[in-house]
This record gives structure tokens, sequence and C-alpha cells, in this order.
């Protein structure tokens, strides 16, 4: 991993069109500001780690219980 | 075309019926085809199959059914990749799970839909921009503990 320090204020740039910028530092907390083009998707990490757990459960699936399908029809019809 | 999967034995589907996901579901890199699979009794649960991997397989949904102001925005990029062009139809299904000690209460992943394009069969998983939960109990009211019945049977393959 790179590591890079960065003082209030500075940021880094990413491949040219991608700007990370600290805006302040405050109890252990760090706000970044991120400038980058609509085709690049930003998110926290725990977004991604909280979809990629919950498609793990799901693929873990076995099958369909019957009795929950009946209860559902009858809740939305 | 013609594949064996773990829950289903051998299933035949037409190459037209299969979905290509352009960057896979998020954990399952490398499978990127799929096929959905219906069943003979009319439920609104579905099985989206890999074609790569046998063994793996999400049931979906269509949102409508337990949350009907659900709404999903697709990114102009995301729809590019979807290969969308005008009078396209998108059509939006969430991935949910089925704890095998109590599958009744179901929950669904909002945070992380399933788009696809109904006409060029490209579908993806996005992550939507703003937080939602991704277990979303599809039966709200649910607290019996009642065991699990009979797997159902599956039916032919429908596009």
């Amino acid at each position: 991993m790179l590591v890079l320090t960065r003082k209030l204020g500075e940021g880094i740039t990413i491949d040219r069109y991608i700007r990370v910028v600290v805006l302040d530092v405050k109890g252990g907390q760090v706000r970044l500001g991120i400038d980058a083009p609509h085709t690049i998707q930003v998110h926290r990490d725990e977004i991604y780690a909280k979809i990629l757990d919950e498609n793990k459960k799901a693929a873990a699936t076995a099958s369909i219980p019957v009795a929950a399908l009946e209860r559902l029809g009858t809740a939305t019809s | 075309m013609k594949i064996v999967t773990s829950r289903f034995g051998e299933i035949e589907f037409k190459d037209e019926a299969m979905l290509t996901f352009t960057s896979g579901i998020l954990g399952f890199p490398n499978a990127t085809r799929y096929v959905v699979l219906d069943h003979d009794r009319d439920v609104p649960f579905k099985w989206l199959q890999s074609v790569d991997e046998g063994g793996l397989a999400f049931v979906i949904m269509d949102p409508g059914f337990f949350k009907p102001d659900y709404r999903v925005t697709v990114e102009p990029d995301e729809l590019a990749e979807l290969g969308v062009a005008e009078g396209d139809e998108i059509i939006v299904f969430v991935i949910l799970t089925i704890p095998s000690a109590d599958p009744r209460r179901i929950t669904a992943n909002l945070q992380g839909p399933v788009v696809v394009n109904r006409r060029t069969r490209l579908a993806k998983q996005l992550i939507l921009r703003e937080e939602l939960t991704t277990r979303y109990p599809v039966f709200p009211d649910e607290t019996s503990h009642q065991p699990a019945d009979e797997p159902l049977p599956l039916a032919a393959c429908r596009d």
C-alpha cells in the first residue's frame, strides 16, 4: 500500500481526474472530500463489505420454504 | 444450453434466456452468466442460477411484492453499461437471504439490487448511493418459529 502524509487542506490526485482532500481532522475522525467523475463509484468500505457479506449469505440458501410463500400470497393479495 | 446444478440437477435453457453480468455479483466476480429459473406455481420467488458455477444460485424477487415504494436510481454510466437505448425496459429485483434455521425470516437486500436490461440481457448488481438495509424483513410481523417444509419443486426454465 502506498502511504502518504497530508495536512489539513491538502490532497492527493489519483489518475488525473480523482482528487481526495483532507477537509477536517478531529477526535480521531478524518473528513475527506472527493472529486471524481460520475463514472467512478465512491462508497464507504462498509457498504461494499455489507453487500458482499449479504451476497454470501444469500448464496447459501438451499431451498424456498413453501409455507412462507403462501403466507406472503395472502399478505399481498 | 445444458448445465448441471447442485440444487436442480441438469437444466436446459435457450441461450437467449441467459443474463450476462457486466461485473459479476459482489463476492462472485468470476460468475458472470446467469439464468432465471421459475417455479410452476404462481409465486413471486425465482432462482438466479449461475451458468458458470453449478453450485451458485440466489433467490430473487420483485421488490414490488413487499415494498411498493422501493425505488432504484440507475446512474447514467450504469445505464450505458447495460446498453440501454430508448424504449428499453429495465427490470429490478432484489436478492433474498433465507436462513436455514428459520426460513420464514426471509430478508431482502435493498442496498444491492440487481437491474436487467430485458433487450440486451445485460445485468448488474447496483450499489445504491443512499444507505439502505441489506436485511429488510420480507415478513415484518413474522414471529413464529416453524420448521422448514418441503422445498418447492422446480418447473421448466422460463425467460
